[in-house]
């Protein structure tokens, strides 16, 4: 849809930001509705960018990165390896799990969750639907396969746990993968990546290879 | 970002939204002093920027996923988490200092544009683009985006209605994308 003049200009003047509160909550509020309003701002945003080259750079306060990693990963207080054991487990139980595919959608009535995954090239592709009350995710990947002797690997990135592996990928075509009960209740709201790994998954349970894409599950 | 070219920056975000440590303390370690520089510039106070920087970082860990599922530029998708944090927080004053005097004294003007040194072409262009503008709408933009003036900041400094502030700022606004075309 093609927005007017006066709503290409709103979208600048929210970027700008001269408005008041109420004003730029109300716009905030339509982004949310609106994607070609929201995608407007990103452009304001992209265009007037350069203009903060003027302001230049200052040191941050000492011990800025030290207060903010407290109060983002404090509480777990959980020594990094041991992120890697734990995920590492589970990525191998779920590699286990056996993927079937063709299995037919049955009938239900709990909600459905999506994530469309694309490569920035748009060479890859990965379609996730995650059937809440069966506790099942159904992928579809097409595009490009991962070159010969890799994979693609498939994670579960959830608050702000280290991502949990999903399992590899076929290289194309649809499987159906059950979802643990310990993960099922992380699903709402989680984002979805893919990761290229070495064949077979990464070995160390942790993604490793680069991301190819990533999208968060959106109820439908 | 000075120092880390795009790709690197884009990397860096994709594995942040992986909930990657690591990169997240070397998109810190190369972001925080620009983003500290736009957070100090806007909110005039080196306490308040410093409490901005880290609700800065805060939103960036938990929003890199909806960067990297965007093709984007990252640098300057940095630097608008970071301008419109620092504008909410003044907008927030503004309303706690309303029918005060407000805390916050007017900025003498800046050097415009013209003045300063910018090396990218993108500068180069916002510039050449700003500079066909009615040079008080030139200024009344770069104030209100740099320096975070409001409307009425801006109709009291120029001495124009409230409205007119803003028709000068729509204007000017159009007649930038129009200038700056090839972005949109």
């Amino acid at each position: 849809m093609m927005l007017s003049d006066d709503d290409i200009a709103l979208a600048g003047e929210y970027v700008l930001g001269a408005m008041d509160r109420a004003e730029r909550s109300a716009i905030e509020a339509r982004m949310r509705s609106d994607s070609a309003f929201a995608a407007e701002i990103a452009r304001w945003e992209l265009r007037l960018d350069p203009m903060l080259a003027e302001i230049p750079p200052e040191a941050p306060p000492a011990l800025a990165w030290e207060a903010l990693e407290d109060r983002l990963f404090a509480p777990p207080k959980r020594p990094a390896w041991a992120w890697f054991g734990f995920a590492g487990g589970l990525s191998t139980l779920l590699l286990g799990a056996v993927l079937w595919f063709g299995a037919p959608m049955q009938r239900q009535q709990g909600p459905l969750w999506i994530s469309d995954l694309v490569s920035s090239d748009g060479q890859v592709r990965l379609a996730a639907l995650y059937d809440e009350q069966r506790g099942e995710m159904r992928v579809s990947v097409g595009g490009d396969a991962p070159q010969q002797g890799r994979d693609f690997e498939l994670w579960l990135i959830a608050g702000e746990a280290a991502p949990v592996s999903l399992g590899v990928m076929p290289r194309s075509g649809a499987a159906a993968m059950p979802i643990p009960d310990d993960l099922r209740a992380l699903m709402a709201g989680a984002t979805l990546a893919i990761t290229d790994e070495p064949a077979g998954g990464s070995p160390q349970g942790r993604a490793t290879g680069p991301v190819v894409a990533l999208a968060p599950l959106r109820r439908i | 970002m000075p120092n880390l070219p795009s790709e690197e920056l884009s990397h860096l975000l994709a594995r942040i939204a992986l909930r990657d440590r690591a990169a997240f303390r070397a998109l810190h370690d190369a972001c925080a002093p620009k983003l500290f520089g736009i957070c100090l510039r806007l909110l005039r106070d080196r306490r308040e920027a410093e409490d901005a920087l880290q609700e800065i970082f805060v939103k960036i860990w938990h929003g890199a996923d909806r960067f990297a599922t965007t093709v984007g530029n990252p640098s300057a998708w940095l630097n608008a988490v970071a301008r419109n944090h620092a504008i909410d927080r003044l907008r927030q004053r503004k309303a706690r200092y309303d029918g005060l005097d407000s805390a916050r004294e007017l900025a003498d003007p800046a050097p415009g544009p013209e003045a300063q040194a910018i090396t990218s072409d993108d500068g180069r262009r916002i510039d050449d683009c700003l500079g066909r503008l009615v040079p008080e709408r030139a200024e009344a933009i770069r104030l209100a985006y740099v320096e975070g003036e409001t409307y009425l900041d801006l109709s009291q400094r120029y001495d124009v209605p409230l409205n007119t502030m803003r028709t000068w700022l729509r204007r000017g606004l159009l007649q930038l994308r129009d200038c700056l075309a090839p972005v949109a």
